[in-house]
């Protein structure tokens, strides 16, 4: 283009070198990629982050840091994205996914210096990752879901990094306990996590986190006089509002004789009545009430109804909790008082109102016919405590989800990847070509994992990862970096474990990402 | 340097400099509060943008209209907050504890100690430090008898405004958590000291204030025509109003004739009438409403000679229905259908009557039928002073249902700091890991409170102090001398003293949980390394256009 020329059209008018996009591309994603990296492992630290709005998180959780990051760079979006699929798919692993990612990237930049074409690269970067989850299953060992000491072990790894960690002890526990109640005997490949009722309350120490076996709800129970503990509870519950009913259309009644006022009043009382006394004739003792926006769920007068009734009223429950209560309980959302038989209902020994911190909740227990659910209650002294004990929770649950799912454990502490950048680079020293040398920076930045714990636990990082890699090629699979110790150890017998899934994925994830992003040659900025 | 190709819409900070940052921004929070701490610390005055004063002793109040900004520096207020609603006492203390805890953290950090290593050593400490507590360094109720638990409230008043009567409050408070014990349904009393009512009425002396055994109600009788005084009363509590009744939205009334507007208009107060008529039946004389009654009903209750009060606050008449055991009706509408009012759902009082304290009339009752209630009327020279002697009395309630609740005592006056000091010293030093020095720099942190104690009494605090480590030094050593441990600081003497024979007790729970809040909160703020702070999103959202066009992508 000669210089005078002024660019015909203005949508290109940003368009860049390929090289050059490829290597901002690169450099965003690997920004990304560094400044969580302090946060791996069980020496990793927290972030802080003020949102706009002035909200605080404090967490550890690389999914949860990205997500509050707000990052605008496209490339780096495109970790975002990845550290959102590998919470999805494994649930934990969320920091490591990036961390290798942005190794990955590190070892591209290097190999396209040299000048090898980006998608030879790409290609062989697949090769590897095929080969590397080939290792890593021949290396893991299988287990049974029986083999609650495994599960225990792979619960605790997960927890071990986040800032509940001195409560492993305790939540480790639940959360394969947890996940153990709800596994289908018919479909024991998959677990649905909805099934675990996760409910955050302010005020005690995460020592107070409890597993309830039953329901609980987190709405206290409406109305000043009525019961709030009831043994050997009818529960029924309903989509329906027990108020004045009103047309769709506009309406209006129109009175002209004063015996008319009282005619409209008792007729409003009737009508209230009519559905109290149906509710108690079907032997119902605690009403269970869908929010409804359109009007009041239960009116005043309702409620003084039932709490003469004696019937115990929770009202305000949401729409997406009915199918959860309903699988809970084995009882059937019942639409419309026709339909309010007692077949519909359930049975539980007690419904009960209890305090937890400063507010209450209801809890159902003794359920007759107890679906596959379970309700945990995480408790925490600050909101932002809270919030992280309910993270690490879900990390916890989601990795026992992945043993279910794939009856495999691999040691932890850096031991699969180590053993991969070792069995990798013997592997590419059969192969011929640019093949080999692109496997082999592959194999390499696996090393990153160990790099980084060994960095984040103070401990020199070459001294050990060379130390490390001597272990591996001696034959000890399951040496890995011991933070406490400050030493190599064999993972497994530290009981340090995680489930094959987790590491699987995190490279299939981190090495497809890596791939599409090379490919990118081009960003073109359409001007609005 | 990645900072910048790390195009974030907004700021971020890593690595030492961001705890630095942080733990200076909770050392200035600390310092704020520190000169309120104990029997000699002083006052705030604290004005807000509307102009509203405040003057206080009270750390969580301080902190609560601070509005503070820095993320770090809240943690440290809700830490505050947590400690007033778990423990009602103690919140100075707590954030003071958590602050000094995070400057030697810091310090230990800048040492190239990992942070890890310091927040395992501070866990270990606080677990040590709270065994220690329950093991050696509690007194039980039953040992100390009845006195303890006024000289618990006389402790938590030392500090306040009212300190000069402390006597007369604390026995005050006393009394009125004893007035609203009641036993739950595993058979274990509770004092629940929300159920006591605390009115403030400004003017005459703070002496003056009286504790009143029944309930006193901030509303007056709704007209001056009614008896201001009834013995034997049968109280109604309505959740509804007494006026003339309207109809439903959507209810129109359509009137053809004249003549039958008059009827309809008769009819709408016939209707509450008819209401009053019931209730005065089933032989009420005591009226409360959360709602308006129209004056126009009113005269059929002072025909009646029954005392009708409107306006009525919700949970006051929630816990006036339970002290006298009344139901809180929110309709009349029985079973049948039809309206009627049942006998049973009315309670009964010895006297109610209207006292007129202030420029307010207050409706008292007394001699309540189901429980006995308690409620405050606390005077002040002036609405300050009220307010400072709300919160006073409100702390020290809180003590003293914790006393009731969990009959353990320790002993105040910065002896239970010095105690877990020495102890953890010689507990760190037969740990041969890191977590050594953490532990030490924990029982280091802890003396914070007694030099705190005396600085603010413009005592010598290295003087006092070391004189008090080596008292406790001897009791933890040798046997005979044990009784050295309940060594405390006396600030009026400016000397050291067995605070137990002194009378200085604070619950024991208070100290356990701001020692384990104090730490979880410490430790919350050191786990960061890393602080980013986004532009807040009303600006234009920055897109890659922007960051692109700024040069923020060129390396």
């Amino acid at each position: 283009m000669a210089p005078n020329v002024q660019p015909k059209m203005k949508a290109f008018e940003t368009k860049s070198k390929p090289a050059e996009i490829r290597s901002s591309n690169i450099e965003a994603a690997k920004a990304v990629a560094d400044a969580i990296r302090t946060s791996l492992g069980p020496r990793g630290m927290d972030k802080m982050i003020q949102s706009g709005k002035g909200d605080v998180t404090i967490t550890n959780d690389g999914a949860t840091i990205l997500k509050q990051m707000k990052l605008v760079h496209p490339a780096a979006k495109m970790l975002v994205e990845l550290s959102k699929a590998q919470d999805v798919e494994a649930g934990d692993g969320t920091t490591s996914v990036v961390v290798l990612a942005g190794s990955f990237l590190e070892a591209a930049q290097k190999l396209l210096e040299k000048g090898i074409h980006p998608t030879v690269i790409s290609e062989s970067f697949q090769k590897a990752s095929v080969k590397a989850v080939e290792i890593l299953e021949a290396m893991a060992t299988p287990m049974k879901l029986e083999d609650r000491h495994s599960l225990l072990m792979s619960a605790t790894t997960s927890l071990g990094s986040k800032v509940v960690s001195q409560h492993s002890a305790l939540l480790a526990p639940l959360a394969v306990d947890a996940v153990l109640k709800v596994i289908d005997p018919l479909k024991d490949h998959d677990v649905d996590l909805r099934d675990i009722r996760v409910i955050e309350k302010l005020g005690g120490t995460v020592d107070d986190t409890e597993l309830v076996e039953g329901l609980v709800l987190d709405q206290r129970s409406a109305g000043s006089g009525g019961p709030s503990r009831m043994e050997k509870a009818k529960i029924g519950l309903i989509q329906f509002c027990i108020s004045p009913p009103k047309t769709d259309m506009d309406n209006q009644v129109v009175v002209s004789d004063y015996n008319a006022m009282d005619r409209v009043l008792r007729e409003e009382r009737a009508y209230i009545l009519n559905v109290a006394k149906q509710v108690k004739k079907a032997g119902c003792n605690v009403l269970l009430v869908q929010k409804s926006i359109l009007r009041d769920a239960v009116s005043e007068l309702a409620l003084h109804f039932f709490d003469k009734m004696k019937i115990m009223v929770v009202k305000d429950i949401e729409r997406e909790d009915i199918e959860f209560i309903t699988k809970t309980l084995n009882c059937r959302p019942i639409a419309s008082l026709d339909h309010f038989l007692p077949e519909y209902m359930a049975t539980a020994d007690l419904v009960e109102s209890v305090p937890t911190g400063t507010s209450k909740v209801v809890k159902i227990t003794g359920i007759q016919n107890v679906g596959k659910t379970v309700s945990v209650i995480v408790r925490g002294s600050n909101k932002l405590v809270l919030e992280e004990a309910a993270r690490s929770l879900h990390d916890a649950l989601c990795v026992i989800r992945c043993l279910v799912k794939k009856r495999f454990i691999i040691a932890g502490g850096g031991a699969p990847e180590t053993e991969l950048a070792y069995q990798l680079t013997q592997y590419a020293q059969g192969l011929p070509g640019v093949e080999a040398y692109c496997l082999r920076a592959f194999a390499e930045s696996l090393e990153v994992i160990p790099m980084t714990l060994a960095e984040n636990a103070g401990l020199n990082p070459i001294a050990t990862v060379t130390d490390l890699r001597n272990k591996h090629a001696c034959g000890f699979k399951s040496s890995g970096i011991n933070v406490r110790k400050g030493a190599i150890t064999n993972m497994l017998d530290e009981g340090v474990a995680q489930p094959l899934l987790v590491t699987t994925s995190a490279i299939t994830l981190a090495s497809e990402t890596v791939r599409s992003i090379l490919k990118i040659d081009d960003i073109v900025n359409a001007l609005y | 340097m990645f900072s910048s190709s790390l195009s974030l819409p907004g700021k971020r900070t890593t690595g030492n400099s961001v705890r630095t940052q942080n733990v200076l921004a909770a050392s200035s929070i600390a310092n704020i509060v520190k000169s309120s701490l104990g029997p000699v610390g002083l006052d705030k005055m604290l004005v807000d943008d509307v102009g509203d004063v405040t003057i206080t002793n009270d750390g969580a109040t301080i902190l609560n209209l601070l509005e503070v900004q820095h993320p770090a520096a809240k943690v440290l207020v809700e830490l505050a907050q947590l400690q007033d609603q778990e423990v009602g006492d103690g919140t100075t203390s707590v954030v003071i504890v958590a602050a000094e805890l995070l400057k030697n953290a810091d310090e230990l950090v800048k040492q190239k100690i990992h942070p890890t290593s310091v927040i395992s050593g501070y866990r270990l400490a606080c677990k040590e430090a709270v065994k220690y507590i329950q093991d050696n360094l509690t007194l039980s109720v039953e040992e100390l008898g009845k006195d303890c638990l006024i000289n618990a409230a006389k402790t938590s008043m030392s500090s306040k405004i009212i300190s000069a009567d402390a006597n007369f409050f604390a026995a005050m408070c006393v009394d009125a958590a004893n007035a609203v014990r009641v036993t739950d349904n595993k058979g274990q009393a509770i004092y629940p000291i929300k159920a006591i009512n605390v009115l403030k009425a400004h003017g005459k002396s703070a002496r003056e204030s009286l504790l009143i055994t029944g309930y006193a109600l901030n509303c007056s009788v709704a007209s001056q025509a009614m008896v201001k005084k009834i013995t034997n009363a049968k109280i109604a509590c309505l959740d509804f109003s007494l006026q003339k009744t309207k109809m439903k939205m959507g209810v129109q009334v359509l009137v053809t004739d004249p003549e039958k507007l008059d009827a309809i208009r008769a009819r709408e107060s016939d209707i509450t009438k008819e209401r009053i008529q019931k209730i005065l039946n089933a032989g009420a004389n005591v009226i409360l409403a959360t709602g308006g009654i129209d004056d126009l009903c009113l005269k059929y209750f002072v025909e009646a000679g029954a005392m009708a009060v409107r306006r009525c606050k919700k949970a006051d008449l929630k816990r006036i229905a339970k002290a006298t055991g009344a139901t809180l009706l929110s309709s009349m509408a029985n079973l049948e259908g039809d309206e009627s009012f049942e006998a049973s759902s009315i309670g009964e009082a010895a006297e109610v009557s209207t006292e007129r304290i202030c420029d307010d009339e207050l409706i008292i009752i007394k001699g309540t039928k189901a429980r006995t209630a308690a409620s405050i009327i606390l005077r002040g020279p002036n609405d300050f002073y009220c307010d400072e002697m709300e919160r006073s009395v409100h702390d020290a309630l809180c003590v003293v249902k914790r006393v009731l609740e969990s009959k353990t005592l320790v002993v105040g006056g910065g002896a239970v700091e010095v105690a877990l000091s020495i102890y953890l010293e010689s507990f760190a030093t037969s740990l041969s890991s890191r977590e050594q020095l953490a532990i030490a720099e924990f029982a280091h942190s802890l003396l914070v409170i007694p030099k705190t104690l005396a600085v603010n009494a413009a005592k010598d605090a290295t003087d006092l102090v070391a004189k008090m480590r080596s008292y406790h030094h001897s009791s933890q050593s040798k046997p005979e001398h044990a009784n050295l441990k309940w060594i405390g600081l006396d600030l009026m003497e400016g000397a050291v003293r067995d605070n137990r024979q002194a009378g200085v007790f604070e619950p024991a729970v208070s100290k356990i949980k701001s020692l384990k809040f104090a730490t979880e909160a410490a430790i919350t703020i050191l786990r960061i390394d890393d602080m980013i702070k986004l532009d807040s999103e009303d600006k234009n959202t920055q897109s890659y256009q922007n960051a692109y066009q700024c040069g923020q992508l060129d390396d």
